[in-house]
């Protein structure tokens, strides 16, 4: 009785198993994803066809393409073949077979030939390979894409990237040539940006991103239009498009809401309204400053027993902002306002994104010469990278980023001037140097924007004082008097 | 149970297992993860080559280090090194007297401890590519001015010696990297700039000497 019962359930799983395997062997054979709009470019017009996806291969309706090239075909349905010709060549395909013969030659492609519903199927392969040998027009195609390119047609590359930058997330479109990109945003969780430009070539159809902004980017041209599908999530509150490199590239910015450091508009007023300005300047041309306290998070900067760098410039910039918000009345952010790490190209963003009239980035010294005291002002080097822009701008087809600091080099180079002018008068017994360095934060600030590196902190004189109160409210509040001098100056852009 | 469906169920077992192993590519990625360990493994078959011949002539160099006075950034210090036929053997002996710091008490070294030159070689434009070890981004004690003078104490030693050499393009750990250590942008190769240092450049030296 036990022992037929353990039969029993053997023979049970046993059979399960199997048909389990079975079933595996003979569906999983033929996954068939639904139909799919596939676009094919031909140099005067384009066509879009069904393509049905099987086994992860992408079949074309043969038919209507050779429909379309005006090659005459005969559908023998006794035969199951299907028969095209051009001129004397002739090109035979059979149903449920990889082989096709051209002229009696054997082709063999990479899967099998379908005939379904009145319809002849075959792989993109088919054209690539076979049809091609018939006629002289060549077939372009990708795999991975879904789109076919016919002839001597000219498609722009296209690449897209996303990144998460601290607050905000950005999406790059990079073009061959220059396009227009439009924005709509079909629903909270939905942004369509449209490109007027078709066909394109993307180098990646799908980004999968994944943070709390964004999920994925899908380059969709399957009605032939070009458009890019963004996949947001409801914390984006508003999407910002920057075009650079004469409408070449695009910076999409995904902005969240509630988000201190960017979602404040440029004209809103500070947060600490009580405070009035303390003086009227109707010509002040510094509405909104951006405060970058160096380094952060797990990034501590120069470090010695006497402080640590990512925590003096934090305790500074905080201060910056009150004085200016008090003092100036101006909109101040700050690219970090706790310990968290950000990397160079993150902190200039929050300045563009924000159109911040000034970029202040602050950082501590150290050198190994123990008595060297000096504090530096830097400005982005003079014509860093102008050689490649000149001399490669014909023949390479992105222009580098951090060459955006070059708009604003001189209004860089004044606001340096009148900085280290009121330091020098206010700040006795420190000297301050203005140099000239390729640094990575103010490479692509657009925007008048310095780099203040103050004092050495493997100085011990200079480390007190540095993490002395009075010393940063003084310090804190010459740099006002230079930001308020350098506002009032024509060099101040009002953008 | 009977035996031939024991064994039968696992005949089956290990066939699933095997698929399954398959359908992950256990084995690739097994023979991937080892490859990369193999890679960050020094060649210790790699016998190092002489620098110079016993038959090449010393030439003067002006080598830079950050200067204690902290004005100008850099200073230079007179060194000799071998002139070996090949340009990229006499800039590696300009690096490694960069290694070795300065002489004169007056002066600091330029390059983080532990700082090993991986590869160097000089392209057809006359741009230096040297990859550093990670230790020259690892050991850097931080600092925009200090990072400032560590890469022009390079660029300017090489590109002021050997005028052959145009640019220089650093890398680190073998990889571009977008700054030394958090400031100074390597993403183009930099060139002399000898407005940091005590020296003038050698057309106007020339000029004034006429």
């Amino acid at each position: 009785m036990v022992k037929s019962f353990y039969d029993m359930k053997a023979h049970r799983i046993a059979v399960t198993v199997a048909a389990l395997v079975a079933a595996v062997f003979i569906f999983g054979g033929r996954i068939r994803a639904a139909d799919v709009s596939f676009p094919i470019y031909f140099p005067d017009s384009k066509l879009i066809v069904k393509a049905d996806v099987m086994n992860r291969t992408v079949y074309l309706p043969i038919k209507e393409i050779i429909g379309r090239m005006g090659l005459p075909y005969t559908d023998s349905v006794a035969l199951e073949t299907l028969t095209i010709r051009s001129g004397s060549n002739q090109l035979v395909v059979t149903k449920n077979s990889a082989l096709i013969s051209y002229n009696g030659q054997i082709i063999l492609l990479p899967s099998p030939i379908v005939r379904e519903d009145n319809r002849w199927l075959a792989p993109v392969e088919f054209l690539t390979t076979g049809l091609s040998r018939m006629t002289p027009i060549e077939f372009r195609y990708r795999s991975g894409t879904s789109r076919l390119f016919v002839g001597n047609i000219e498609a722009p590359e296209l690449e897209m990237n996303a990144q998460t930058l601290g607050p905000i997330t950005r999406v790059t479109l990079r073009s061959a040539i220059p396009i227009n990109v439009g924005v709509k945003r079909e629903d909270p969780t939905k942004a369509i940006l449209s490109l007027n430009v078709s066909p394109l070539d993307p180098a990646r159809e799908r980004i999968d991103h994944r943070d709390r902004l964004l999920h994925s980017v899908v380059f969709d041209d399957s009605d032939g239009d070009s458009k890019i599908v963004l996949d947001i999530t409801r914390e984006v509150s508003d999407l910002r498009i920057t075009p650079a490199d004469n409408n070449r590239i695009f910076f999409v910015d995904l902005l969240r809401k509630g988000e201190p450091v960017t979602a404040a508009p440029a004209t809103e007023a500070p947060a600490t309204t009580a405070a009035k300005p303390d003086s009227v300047a109707p010509d002040r041309r510094v509405r909104v400053v951006v405060i970058d306290p160096g380094h952060g998070g797990m990034d501590s900067g120069a470090k010695t027993s006497a402080g640590i760098e990512k925590d003096l410039t934090l305790a500074l910039a905080r201060r910056l902002r009150t004085v200016l918000q008090m003092r100036l009345g101006t909109t101040v952010l700050l690219t970090r306002d706790a310990d968290i790490a950000l990397d160079n190209e993150a902190r200039s963003a929050v300045a563009n994104n924000n159109q911040a009239n000034l970029f202040i980035s602050l950082h501590i010294g150290y050198s190994g010469n123990k008595m060297e005291s000096t504090s530096s002002i830097f400005i982005m080097k003079e014509g860093f990278g102008e050689t490649v822009s000149q001399t490669s701008a014909g023949n390479q087809l992105f222009l580098p980023w951090y060459l955006g600091y070059r708009t604003h080099r001189q209004g860089s180079a004044a606001a340096a001037t009148m900085l280290q002018e009121e330091l020098i008068k206010q700040i006795s017994g420190w000297k301050f140097a203005i140099r000239t360095a390729p640094l990575a934060v103010l490479g692509s600030a657009t925007m008048p924007s310095l780099l203040f590196e103050i004092g050495n902190l493997n100085n011990n004189v200079n480390a007190q004082t540095l993490a002395d109160n009075g010393f940063q409210a003084r310090l804190v509040n010459t740099m006002v008097d230079a930001i308020q001098r350098f506002s009032e100056s024509p060099q101040a852009a009002a953008n | 149970m009977p035996r031939h469906i024991k064994i039968g169920l696992i005949a089956m077992g290990i066939g699933l297992a095997v698929a399954m192993g398959f359908f992950v590519n256990i084995v690739g990625r097994v023979q991937s993860m080892m490859k990369n360990d193999r890679e960050i493994e020094e060649n210790p078959f790699k016998a190092p080559q002489p620098l110079y011949a016993p038959t090449d002539p010393p030439v003067a160099v002006k080598l830079f280090f950050p200067a204690a006075s902290g004005e100008p950034l850099l200073t230079a210090e007179d060194e000799k090194i071998f002139k070996s036929g090949e340009l990229a053997n006499r800039a590696k002996q300009i690096l490694q007297k960069l290694q070795e710091g300065p002489h004169s008490e007056s002066m600091f070294p330029s390059l983080p401890k532990d700082t090993k030159v991986q590869d160097l070689f000089i392209s057809e434009q006359g741009i230096a590519f040297i990859n550093f070890s990670n230790t020259v981004a690892l050991n850097h004690p931080g600092g925009v001015l200090n990072e400032l003078a560590t890469v022009y104490s390079i660029v300017d030693s090489l590109t002021y010696n050997l005028p052959e050499i145009k640019e220089v393009k650093i890398l680190i750990g073998g990889v571009e990297k977008e700054t030394l250590a958090g400031h100074c942008l390597l993403l183009l190769p930099l060139s002399m700039d000898l407005s940091l240092t005590n020296v003038v450049p050698r057309e106007e030296k020339t000029a004034s000497l006429r």
